[in-house]
């Protein structure tokens, strides 16, 4: 009896688990034994430091890719928040060769089983006040979709809401929730550059900008103004910008790196 | 006809598998790469077994692929007793893994569960109580 309930129990909880590993690489091949256990072992080690961390929301970022070459460290972030016993994330991720994005919300394993570039999260705690208007939002399906644009660009402009990347609705969102007046992603935006946030730039050539748009379809710079795209100025929302800017401003802690 | 009990026991309780994944492989790109890989990749994973026959290093053969409604149905052996575990997968995740009758299957026990690979490559992750703690997938927008 007890066997058959395990069995019925691991059934029902692949149910819910089935896309577990959605958001792997976009690449046609099967992941290692390894990878698997590293991701999970990062995934137990996340909810432990954040069970013990007595937050109720973070901000929670991974190593998705090398960005060395742009001086940062980590790839994409979501927030993090205590469902009971459990942890959740909400995030935006981008369906595989397109240019639209979905949000999600999924548990520490999933966020973490996506072909990671190096097994080490990240966490900024943000202030209590912070965390008490967050977590309401990102239980509501509604609330987290809000400011939610599907057209995606992996460098969208910060500065405007023709496209938006999942970093960018995180940030968005964050400032939805912070204050009742920034209800749309323009007056989000406003908040945003108020509260002093700014982004990242990037210094890409004009031959990597033709290249990265002729064959990607989740990238396009037709929404970055002239001036600084053509001098290869491409600003966008990075992760490294966001805890930057949560320290320097005071709504998060310093970041907390978890291996 | 005489029957092994494990199996017997295997097959009519515990080993209902199954699994299945859907998956429409989305993966957050926010990052700046210039435009690696962005197909989609679904993977899949699937799998309840019983446990006894989910042994470190067990190594099980792939005796039975059957296609089903919505996926596929793999039938595996264990080579020391001949103990049978099925499984269901989805038919994208089946595709993607082409998984032959014949093809050995090995366990490995992790602290979240059991991941079982073939050739190096994992096939499917059946999560314990903890790994079944650390899953869960809502799309919340379309």
């Amino acid at each position: 009896m007890l066997l058959r309930m395990r069995a019925a129990a691991l059934a029902a909880a692949l149910l819910f688990s089935a896309a577990a590993f959605a958001g792997r690489s976009c690449e046609n091949k099967l992941p290692t034994v390894s990878a698997i256990q590293r991701s999970m072992t990062l995934a137990e080690h996340t909810a432990a430091r954040l069970d013990d961390s007595g937050a109720q929301v973070v901000v929670l970022a991974r190593a998705g890719q090398n960005l060395s070459e742009y001086g940062l460290r980590y790839s994409h972030l979501g927030f993090a928040y205590r469902d009971g016993k459990l942890w959740r994330v909400v995030h935006k991720l981008n369906q595989c060769g397109t240019a639209n994005g979905s949000i999600y919300r999924q548990g520490l394993a999933e966020f973490f089983l996506d072909d990671l570039y190096d097994y080490e999260a990240a966490v900024v705690v943000p202030t209590p006040e912070v965390q008490q208007k967050l977590l309401p939002a990102l239980r509501d399906n509604a609330r987290v979709a809000q400011l939610n644009t599907a057209a995606y660009n992996m460098v969208a402009y910060p500065w405007s809401s023709t496209y938006q990347q999942s970093n960018q609705w995180a940030l968005e969102t964050l400032a939805m929730t912070q204050d009742p007046a920034a209800a749309t992603r323009e007056r989000a935006q406003a908040w945003l550059k108020l509260q002093g946030y700014t982004p990242t730039t990037l210094h890409i050539s004009a031959l990597k900008r033709l290249g990265a748009r002729a064959t990607a379809a989740n990238i396009a710079f037709d929404d970055h103004p002239n001036e600084k795209r053509f001098s290869d100025r491409i600003e966008t929302v990075t992760v490294d910008s966001v805890f930057s800017w949560l320290n320097r401003s005071g709504l998060g802690a310093p970041v907390q790196v978890i291996r | 006809m005489r029957t092994n009990p494990l199996s017997r026991r295997v097959i009519s309780t515990l080993l209902a598998a199954l699994l299945v994944a859907p998956l429409g492989a989305a993966r957050a790109q926010s990052g700046l790469s210039e435009a690696s890989a962005l197909s989609a990749l679904p993977i899949a994973v699937s799998v309840a077994a019983p446990v006894m026959v989910l042994s470190a290093g067990a190594v099980l053969t792939v005796v039975a692929v059957e296609a089903s409604a919505g996926g596929a149905v793999w039938v595996l052996e264990r080579a020391s007793d001949g103990a049978r575990a099925t499984l269901r997968v989805s038919g994208q995740a089946a595709g993607a893994l082409s998984l032959a009758a014949g093809t050995a299957v090995v366990c490995t026990v992790l602290s979240t569960g059991w991941v079982l690979s073939a050739a190096g490559a994992a096939i499917a992750f059946i999560p314990n109580a903890v790994g079944t703690a650390l899953l869960y997938n809502e799309r919340v927008t379309r």
